[in-house]
């Protein structure tokens, strides 16, 4: 057991993977948090696949850099954000339905284009994630993400937790709202790309959403939904790492979200806000409803 | 006590609806203002106006000692998410989040106005319970001390009773009270004709793309309540059967 753990370590790459991650989890935590706390989980993930052509078109035009990366990721990923504001405002379609449109191209654009230009990058790694193509480049990457949104967290939190709880009253407290809601949104396009070479196109929010979840079932306060939610993403890097080293067919970025899920599973099943918990649900505004009248009234003859 | 707000002339609706217009009306520190309405008639928008949130078709909002820094207000329950993992205590001091430093948290002055204004509302015990564990009337309580802290001249209710039980309204009736006699303007949205109008100075009668406004008893009369279609003759004459001079108004 030991020396599988002393040969993982020997390799230069493995240790790179663990740290690129753990510095990772420290930054998706937050928005994770908040993406569940915002009610824009799947939102996320859509973001996650529209950002995909973005991210090919850079590499098969700019090569595999961590720059063609983040530029053809960031424009991808504000253009679709754009869009689907403009057709949810424009056109008959809700929001929801606008971006599940938008990724759908986007992801079918990204992958034909992969194949077609027959790129460097296994479409396997590039969907799944693999602890092999982390390299120095990419480890900038994630530091250098890792310190925006950290920082930007620390000036955002307050007016996130007000803007999320209570939108209304937010709205009516500053004369630009939209700032919040659009940084956060910039910031969850910066993570999905840190996260992109490690988890993959299609994994990359599985490490933001199943760790904020499964906190979501023990915290009862912002600080111990993103101190749980922090160790429970570090807890499946790690294994999920070790995983993925102990059987080489399987990528890295479904290893790490299994374990997320594990966790996932273990709190709903355990946790005091689960199944295991006597959680009052909240009572809906108006509580008072009257019973329906049964049709037959016994006053009709 | 001086006039915080002054409404000329203002109109307001969406490009398809016209809700009323040509309201002037004077919001004078030290009273309250109830805006009755049947639904539809512009109640919230009207709130929403004057936090600058919906811009007026015509008309103009100014403010004779100062736009403050602070409008205190609480918008219907409904638009409210109960399950955010948050402390009331927390809760309660977003009420003064814009006066902490950017970096800095509560410091122990700031810890005490919140512990008062939870004691005001009645809630204090409750400062550490998770906000999906209150119920209905503990919530209002602790939305009212967020209000508190906003220490604001003008303060607007958005329906603060719809939800709430008696012995919880007659508490919050009292810190309304509280803020008439600290000189604060409270405007207050109220969804049904109910006792709660015994505290207010002032209505405001919107409906049937009008507003009236005045004190209490001026303006909701059978008549002007029937005209703006707040009420049907037959619920008019109901409801104020027992006043003598109505039978006389309205033939029913």
């Amino acid at each position: 057991m030991f020396d599988v753990f002393s040969e993982m370590w020997s390799f230069a790459f493995m240790r790179r993977a663990f740290v690129a991650t753990t510095v990772l989890s420290a930054s998706v935590t937050p928005v994770g948090a908040f993406l569940v706390l915002r009610r824009l989980s799947l939102a996320g993930e859509a973001m996650a696949h529209a950002i995909t052509p973005g991210v090919v078109i850079g590499f098969v035009t700019a090569g595999l850099s961590v720059m063609s990366l983040l530029v053809g990721g960031l424009i991808a990923g504000v253009g679709v954000a754009v869009l689907t504001a403009l057709l949810a405002r424009k056109t008959i379609l809700r929001s929801d339905a606008s971006l599940a449109s938008l990724y759908l191209i986007a992801l079918a654009a990204g992958i034909f284009i992969l194949s077609a230009a027959g790129s460097a990058v296994p479409l396997k790694s590039f969907l799944f994630g693999s602890i092999l193509g982390i390299d120095d480049p990419s480890m900038m990457l994630v530091g250098g993400v890792a310190t925006v949104t950290l920082v930007s967290f620390a000036v955002l939190l307050r007016p996130l937790i007000v803007s999320t709880c209570d939108p209304v009253f937010f709205e009516a407290q500053t004369r630009r709202p939209w700032i919040v809601e659009q940084g956060f949104m910039l910031l969850l396009v910066l993570n999905l790309l840190a996260a992109f070479k490690t988890l993959g196109t299609l994994m990359a929010v599985g490490l933001m959403i199943l760790p904020a979840t499964a906190a979501r079932y023990w915290a009862s306060t912002i600080t111990g939904q993103l101190a749980l939610g922090f160790v429970f993403a570090l807890a499946s890097c790690w294994i999920g790492l070790t995983v993925s080293y102990l059987f080489p067919e399987t990528p890295s970025g479904p290893a790490i979200v299994l374990v997320a899920g594990g966790f996932f599973a273990i709190s709903a099943g355990l946790g005091p806000l689960g199944f295991g918990g006597r959680m009052r649900k909240p009572a809906t505004a108006v509580e008072t409803k009257p019973t329906p009248q049964p049709i037959t009234d016994e006053r009709t003859p | 006590m001086g006039t915080v707000l002054q409404i000329r002339n203002l109109a307001l609706g969406y490009p398809s609806l016209t809700l009323f217009r040509h309201l002037s009306l004077d919001i004078d520190g030290g009273t309250t203002l109830a805006v009755i309405g049947a639904n539809g008639s512009g109640k919230s928008t009207f709130v929403k106006a004057l936090l600058g949130l919906m811009t007026p078709i015509a008309g103009r909002l100014s403010w004779p000692s100062g736009m403050p820094r602070e409008i205190g207000y609480l918008a219907q329950m409904s638009e409210f998410d109960r399950e955010f993992p948050i402390r009331v205590r927390d809760l309660a001091a977003m009420g003064a989040w814009r006066g902490f430093g950017l970096w800095s948290g509560l410091d122990r002055k700031g810890r005490d106005r919140v512990s008062a204004a939870l004691e005001e509302a009645g809630i204090l015990d409750l400062a550490n319970r998770a906000l999906h564990t209150l119920s209905g009337g503990q919530l209002q309580r602790a939305l009212f001390a967020r209000v508190i802290l906003q220490d604001a001249p003008l303060i607007l209710l958005d329906e603060p009773f719809a939800a709430v039980d008696q012995s919880t309204e007659a508490h919050l009736l009292s810190i309304i009270r509280g803020w008439q006699n600290e000189g604060r303007a409270v405007v207050l949205v109220v969804h049904d004709l109910s006792s709660v109008l015994d505290h207010c100075s002032h209505a405001l009668l919107l409906g049937g793309e009008a507003a009236t406004h005045g004190p209490v008893d001026d303006v909701l009369t059978p008549e002007q309540l029937v005209k703006q279609g707040y009420l049907s003759k037959s619920q008019a004459a109901w409801m104020f059967r027992g006043a003598a001079h109505y039978s006389e108004g309205v033939h029913v």
